[in-house]
């Protein structure tokens, strides 16, 4: 096993939260401020897990396994996400679906957490987000699915492994369509603008905050990095269709998806600084346009 | 004679008025540029006919035009139609132009769209290029659609929003038809400039591709039925027909739907040709025929308004005819008997009702009532066209229909005869009712006297007649046209 | 297959998709600006892929007229009559999106009957992508309220009807095409006036209430 299949999933643990970061400096910067320092998530979770935590006698053990099961799911996904086309460290056939789960066990165990708690507040957020993620679900299997059909592999590592340049030559525009619905579902499943504005303080416009409302200090720190790595995996996802870069070098390779995913964090930030956020009742049309985007793509392969 | 430049004229002709029109002074001088061009419309007509049935076939502009016995016959009615609807339209107006809502405007708009409808026509019967006849059709959509609201009230715009859509979806489903024929000429590689005659297709029909032949007809007769107002896509009819003027509602009825249909009795040869004469494509139009006529016998039955008893009529002869057409043989020999029959006879209803309607104020069957007593001739008139059209012999339309009925029993097709007859029944019974009722019922409220001149009694008589003497006797001139344009589409006596 | 055909076969189902999606006059007529173009496109493209040059002025003739020309009477009819810029389907915009992913497996599977000798364009995609416009096309007509979509509805099956043509027969011949471009145009021109003339005297366009005429 090369050294580089160990160290890029190691840099995923190490770079996640810089994502934020570069979301929020490319904010700043459209709106003409100088913005939080770069590495601002890693002060703020420094800063969470030296705090205490306390807990409502309403709570149970739930409210407590929440977050642990969701850095776990991101973990695990993190060690089934084949980077630079080399095969990931937990790869085994049929991990596709194992990786759709992993986040719905995670978004399982979230919003149990929040109904636990009892407020109000926390069930509306639920309630949004149980539905916006059955929307974004099939978008997803059918993303998954296209890309499976193209590889003709069941493995996230061995479709990636057949995903190259030479495939885009050949199957451009499934591929495109393909990337613009994982792009649709990166932005749904994390929260980002169109779907969710993760800068508001208004409990009633929240989606996911409203969530976790409740979760203070360490648990809030689990949370915070779990999402990061949840972006840092739906995002390499969609690098690894859209810069599939094979030059031999595997760490080259690694080099242009670090800097494709510092590019994603960049376009993410363009698209919160450039549109609104859409109103709640528009959003399953935006997530039933990505999965009909998949559908195409599925449709132009299989004519 | 080469006849080619009587084409072009004929083409020429109606949009040199249409435009003209636009120019003229007076509102009356616009009638009188209309009827003179109908004159010289059917002067030409009537030369180009007597070339066809003498010399052939002629054709003009690289063979994109082309008159042949078919469309010499069809021609010669649309004149005749197109002559007595503009006199017509004379004494219609006459009332508007002292009431002072027959402007200058409204006429110039009136003669522009008139007589471009009349050139649209003739280019559908002269076209030879099977694009061009789609295109013909199309423009005669557009440019009737203002005739229908010539005074606009709420329900015409309706009326003219519901025929402008759905006749142009119909057409443009035409149009994926026409092109689905043209594909089934690939094989044979012609010359790209010859896909589209008509006359090429023709005489490689055996050679064409079957199914896509065949998925091009279906196309083709549900949108050329739309224009032509076979059921179930007749919709637009009853509205278009009861809101447009009486004028317009006659030339609509009189010839605008017969047109359609007569692009269908181009493709039909074609496709038959392609199938192998199956007889698959005569069988859809069996089938959309009956369905016609039995839809438009139920609606006749509850009628409130006299125009539109008087579409569904047209619905139910338009039925007719593709009846005849696609049993064939003898009934394509009856069909073409009956688009004349029924034009004369549909034109002289549609006069009819539009002077009682005037004079009533009103076109609702209940008020008109007593009609023979207060307007004698124009009572005369409805009278006797409403009974030419349920098919009362001895007017014409019954020996056409007997014709049909006969053609049915000679291709041994039981169902489709008593289907056939008892959509008629019901149309006579249903609409007879309606007739008498109008002829001699008592009014309740008396209405304008009646002031009627020369061309009124020209007007009613003349059809009338006429009828009477077709019914009785047919001239071997006559005869010998309808077995020609028979021939055309594959059918003889 | 040519990829660039096949972007533009792309770019047209998904301005299909925009059109069922849309709640707002303002999206649907953009989505038609880049359909026209989109379909202008496909002649010039198939000219590099061995079609004869005088498709190219056509294209372009018809991408002017079907991507600026009728976009610029609608806007304009809209402007005129004043009505709001909502859409008021029947059917929601979310379903008219699914009905309309349904339709286009449809569409593929019908293109998949047609047989593909003697087809002078180079996608075969073309065929399912102009039987979906005419789709598209005829949906927006039947399930929104307002007389200019539906007037849209039937320039959006006019393109679905000409790009069918343009795919099949390779080259009409050009009086053909052009009497075609004509007839569309001025029957959008008829419509433009018409739905002028109902909002004059309805203060309204929705064709819904359009009913007086029964039986």
């Amino acid at each position: 096993m090369h050294p580089a299949s160990i160290v890029l999933p190691a840099s995923g643990l190490v770079l996640a939260p810089l994502l934020f970061g570069l979301i929020n400096r490319t904010k700043a910067w459209f709106a003409g401020r100088r913005g939080q320092p770069l590495l601002q998530a890693y002060y703020d979770l420094y800063k969470l897990l030296h705090k205490g935590a306390v807990y409502s006698r309403t709570t149970t053990w739930i409210f407590r396994a929440g977050p642990i099961v969701g850095l776990s799911a991101g973990l695990v996904a993190l060690a089934l996400l084949p980077i630079a086309g080399m095969p990931s460290l937990a790869a085994f056939g049929g991990d596709v679906v194992l990786f759709a789960y992993l986040w719905a066990l995670a978004r399982f165990f979230t919003v149990l957490a929040a109904l636990d708690t009892g407020s109000a507040f926390e069930g509306m957020g639920a309630s949004r987000e149980v539905q916006f993620s059955a929307l974004a679900e099939p978008a997803l299997f059918l993303a998954l699915a296209t890309l499976a059909r193209i590889s003709g592999q069941l493995s996230l590592s061995g479709i990636f492994t057949a995903v190259t340049p030479a495939t885009w030559a050949a199957e451009g525009s499934s591929l495109a369509l393909v990337a613009v619905a994982l792009f649709v579902i990166v932005l749904a499943e994390n929260a980002r603008i169109p779907v969710d504005d993760p800068n508001t303080h208004l409990e009633l416009t929240m989606i996911h905050e409203v969530m976790v409302l409740d979760h203070g200090g360490p648990d809030f720190a689990l949370i915070l990095y779990g999402s990061s790595l949840k972006l840092w995996v739906l995002g390499g996802l969609l690098v690894n269709v859209a810069v599939p870069v094979r030059t031999g070098n595997p760490w080259l390779d690694g080099l242009a998806f670090l800097s494709g995913m510092a590019v994603l964090a960049v376009a993410i930030g363009v698209v919160e600084s450039t549109m609104a956020r859409q109103k709640l009742l528009r959003v399953p049309h935006l997530l039933l346009a990505a999965g009909a985007m998949s559908a195409l793509a599925l449709v132009f392969l299989v004519r | 004679m080469d006849g080619a430049p009587l084409l072009i004229a004929l083409l020429a002709v109606p949009f040199v008025a249409a435009v003209a029109s636009l120019l003229v002074p007076s509102p009356r001088g616009v009638l009188a540029l209309l009827f003179a061009t109908g004159l010289a419309v059917a002067g030409l007509a009537g030369l180009a006919a007597w070339t066809v049935a003498d010399h052939g076939p002629i054709f003009a502009a690289g063979s994109w035009l082309f008159l042949d016995a078919l469309s010499a016959y069809n021609l010669l009615v649309l004149v005749v139609v197109y002559l007595s609807s503009t006199a017509y339209a004379f004494r219609y107006f006459a009332d508007e132009h002292e009431a002072e809502s027959w402007t200058r405007r409204v006429a110039r708009q009136f003669g522009g769209l008139w007589a471009g409808a009349l050139g649209a026509m003739v280019a559908v019967l002269l076209s030879n290029n099977l694009g061009i006849l789609w295109v013909g059709i199309e423009a005669t959509t557009v440019l009737t659609a203002f005739l229908i609201c010539l005074h606009v009230t709420s329900v015409s715009l309706e009326a003219m929003w519901k025929y402008l859509l759905i006749c142009s979806v119909g057409v443009g489903l035409a149009f994926m038809g026409t092109l689905l024929v043209a594909k089934s000429a690939v094989p044979l590689a012609l010359d790209p400039a010859k896909t589209l005659l008509w006359t090429t297709l023709r005489d490689h029909a055996d050679q064409l591709d079957p199914a896509t032949a065949r998925a091009g007809f279906l196309f083709l007769l549900v949108g050329y039925g739309t224009k032509a107002g076979l059921a179930p896509m007749h919709s637009w009819l009853p509205d278009a027909h009861s809101q447009a003027p009486a004028p317009v509602s006659a030339l609509f009825s009189g010839f605008m739907l017969n047109a359609a249909l007569y692009c269908l009795m181009r493709y039909l040869p074609i496709v038959e040709g392609a199938c192998g004469h199956s007889g698959w494509a005569q069988g859809l139009m069996v089938t959309f025929g009956l369905v016609s006529i039995l839809v438009a016998a139920a609606f006749i039955l509850f009628q409130q308004d006299v125009k539109r008893l008087l579409a569904y009529s047209s619905v139910e002869h338009l039925g007719i005819v593709t009846l005849g057409l696609g049993l064939g043989g003898l009934g394509t020999f009856a069909a073409l008997f009956h688009t004349a029959n029924h034009s004369l006879a549909k034109t002289l209803a549609f006069f009819s009702a539009g002077r009682l309607g005037q004079s009533h104020g009103t076109h609702e069957i209940s008020v008109l009532r007593g009609t023979l007593r207060s307007h004698p001739v124009w009572g005369a008139g409805l009278l006797g066209g409403l009974l030419a059209l349920i098919g009362v012999a001895p007017f014409a339309p019954f020996m056409s229909e007997l014709l049909v009925a006969r053609a049915a029993v000679q291709t041994g097709s039981t169902w489709t005869l008593v289907l056939f007859l008892a959509g008629l029944g019901a149309v006579f019974v249903g609409a007879l009712r309606y007739a008498l009722g109008m002829a001699w019922g008592r009014a309740e409220r008396e209405p304008l006297p009646e002031r009627h001149n020369a061309l009124d009694v020209v007007l009613v008589v003349v059809p009338l007649v006429t009828l009477l003497i077709l019914g009785l006797w047919m001239p071997a001139p006559l005869e010998a046209a309808l077995n020609q344009a028979a021939l055309v589409i594959g059918g003889t006596r | 297959m040519s990829t660039s055909a096949e972007l533009l076969a792309v770019a047209i189902v998904l301005t299909n998709l925009a059109l069922l999606g849309s709640s707002r006059m303002g999206g649907l007529v953009r989505a038609m600006v880049v359909q026209g173009l989109a379909i202008g496109a496909f002649p010039v493209v198939a000219w590099a892929a061995g079609v004869s040059a005088w498709a190219v002025p056509f294209g372009l003739f018809a991408g002017a007229i079907k991507g600026l020309v009728f976009p610029w009477v609608l806007m304009r009819t809209l402007r005129r009559t004043g009505v709001s810029r909502e859409v008021e389907p029947f059917v929601s915009c979310g379903m008219s999106l699914v009905i309309g992913l349904v339709a286009f497996g449809v569409a593929v599977w019908m293109g998949s009957r047609f047989s593909l000798d003697g087809m002078a364009y180079p996608t075969r995609l073309i065929v399912p992508v102009a039987l979906f416009t005419a789709f598209v096309g005829l949906f927006l007509i039947v399930s929104r309220r307002k007389a200019l979509t539906q007037a849209m509805g039937y320039l959006v099956f006019e393109n679905g009807i000409y790009l069918f043509g343009v795919a099949l027969v390779g080259e009409l011949p050009f009086l053909v095409e052009f009497g075609i471009l004509l007839d569309a145009y001025v029957a959008l021109f008829v419509m433009g006036i018409a739905t002028y003339q109902i909002n004059r005297e309805f203060h309204h366009i929705d064709t819904d209430r359009l009913s007086r005429l029964k039986g």
